[in-house]
């Protein structure tokens, strides 16, 4: 969806935090739009269902400032994880440029893992690009719930899990808390306006 | 571990699963630690204990079939249903946009709103085939079927479209409808030539109306009724003229509202009819210019 309009020098790009339902994605943008205020364009949107699961999406848009003389502007947008709100997913994930993986380390939670980065795959492969060429950044959350000595898995048995072919970078956290929060969407923001950089050469 | 410990383990991870709505997992936990308590020598006496577990039980169970009841698609707010239609109306060409933003809103399940933005984009030539398309689709997803059927023999009757774009349509609503379960005799199209004759027979089933009062019972305007001069007829559908200054009667009459209980006057009889709002458009020209025809597409009772 990324938009360059040479004119006025602004960008504008598109992430998405995608990963099974209840895996912190929500909270990883709350915190955002909490800790990040000053860079918030206007108040978090979010559209839930019943215990604050999210229905539609949520939708935060981001200014960055200038970067090399642009003025880059991000929308942040989280999917429903839910399984059942497949054809959703597809709609939010339209023109996205740029992914955030947020798996749940709870340990029942893993073969919800693996499913929703099957359907990820999936979704994105629908719309003619390919999980192995997006710019993507996994983060293992609620890494906290280990110490509340709440099974969790290790990081091993994750990157093995979901890690080991894609060789994306990863960041623990705890969305909960924030640890890690930042660290992801910063990586995945310059890994995203790197590849933008590639294919609109903004900086020229 | 102790049998302390475990009860506590168990406790935790259960009380953790459950804040964090894996509800299926929170339960299996509470089942695990109930079982544990019931044939333990010492905890099995603990009355208060076996009680409480079992409650927690019994609010799971009625928190996970509030969330199988939740709605599926609720009715948003003004300002979400815009906000909507701007971040998901991508094309640069406008009128793709503005297509694909009135299809995001269906998606998402605001079919009044949709329905009302696919009824402008025709008036004003905008695709108007994948407009019609979604027109039925929002209407068989906000009325019983007849509304779409009607909608549908409407443009028939109307010449709205080309016979082959009818033809077209007409299989796409047949589709719908069979998806539904939904079996009722749709107009075949036939070509020119034979079309006038049958376009007056299905006019003359109906009876001229000369003008309709319709109570409105919803809105600002509740417990009114209305009463309006009939310009113009077709078949059971009848268009009326409201001035553009009347906003809080434009705002009650959007496309897909139902009009149950509408006194139709003829020259030779009143009758009651239920009416649909069929369709809602400006007037660009002439004395009348900046009103709206609104068309009703009338069932009797
Ligand atoms: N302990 C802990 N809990 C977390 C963390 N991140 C999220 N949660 C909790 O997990 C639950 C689900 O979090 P959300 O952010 O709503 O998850 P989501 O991925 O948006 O879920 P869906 O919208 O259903 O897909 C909430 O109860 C959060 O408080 C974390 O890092 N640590
Ligand atoms: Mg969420």
């Amino acid at each position: 969806m990324a938009i360059f309009n040479a004119k006025d020098r602004v960008i504008e790009c598109k992430l998405v935090y995608y990963g099974p339902g209840r895996g912190g994605k929500t909270s990883n943008l709350e915190y955002i739009y909490k800790a990040g205020k000053k860079y918030a364009m206007s108040d978090m949107v979010s559209i839930n269902t019943k215990g604050d699961r999210t229905l539609f999406f949520d939708f935060l848009p981001i200014g960055l400032g200038k970067i090399r003389g642009c003025d880059v502007k991000v929308q942040l947008y989280t999917v429903p994880g839910q399984q059942k709100y497949s054809s959703t997913r597809k709609l939010v994930l339209k023109y996205v440029d740029g992914i955030v993986f947020v798996a749940d380390s709870l340990e029942i939670r893993r073969k919800a893992n693996v499913l929703s980065l099957k359907d990820l795959q999936q979704n994105l492969a629908a719309q003619g690009e390919d999980v192995f060429k997006i710019p993507l950044v996994m983060q293992f959350n609620k890494r906290d719930l280990g110490d509340k000595d709440i099974p969790i898995m290790p990081v091993d048995l994750m990157t093995r899990d979901l890690n080991s072919k894609l060789n994306a970078p990863v960041f623990e956290a705890s969305a909960l808390k924030g640890t890690g929060v930042a660290e992801t969407l910063k990586k995945c923001l310059v890994i995203t306006l790197q590849n933008l950089q590639k294919e609109l050469k903004w900086t020229e | 571990m102790s049998d302390r410990q475990r009860v506590e383990s168990l406790v935790r991870e259960a009380d953790t699963y459950r804040s964090q709505g894996f509800l299926v997992a929170a339960k299996k936990k509470y089942m695990e630690l109930l079982q544990l308590i019931q044939g333990h020598e010492k905890y099995s006496k603990n009355k208060k204990l076996i009680n409480a577990v079992e409650g927690k039980i019994r609010s799971i169970e009625k928190e996970m079939s509030d969330v199988t009841k939740a709605e599926a698609k609720p009715q948003l707010s003004n300002e979400t249903q815009d906000l909507i239609q701007k971040l998901f109306s991508f094309s640069k060409n406008r009128e793709h946009a503005t297509m694909e933003g009135a299809v995001a809103l269906a998606k998402f399940g605001q079919y009044q709103k949709a329905l009302t933005e696919f009824m402008r984009l025709m008036s004003e030539g905008i695709l108007p085939l994948e407009a019609a398309k979604n027109i039925l689709r929002c209407h068989l997803s906000l009325s019983p079927p007849e509304v779409a059927l009607n909608q549908y023999k409407n443009w028939v009757s109307r010449d709205d479209f080309p016979p082959n774009d009818l033809k077209y349509l007409r299989r796409f609503l047949k589709n719908l409808l069979d998806k539904r379960g939904v079996k009722v005799e749709i107009p075949e199209i036939v070509e020119r030539a034979g079309k006038a004759k049958r376009k007056k027979k299905a006019e003359e089933e109906v009876l001229d109306i000369s003008s309709v009062g319709v109570p409105l019972n919803w809105g600002p305007l509740k417990g009114e009724t209305v009463e309006f001069e009939v310009s113009f007829q077709s078949g059971n559908t009848i268009s009326i003229i409201v001035p553009s200054d009347k906003t809080q009667l434009l705002d009650a009459f959007r496309p897909g509202v139902k009009l149950p209980d509408m006194q139709c006057y003829s020259l030779i009889a009143v009758f009651n009819g239920t009416g649909v709002v069929s369709g809602k458009s400006q007037i660009t020209s002439g004395p009348k210019k900046g009103d709206y025809t609104l068309d009703i597409t009338i069932s009797g009772d």
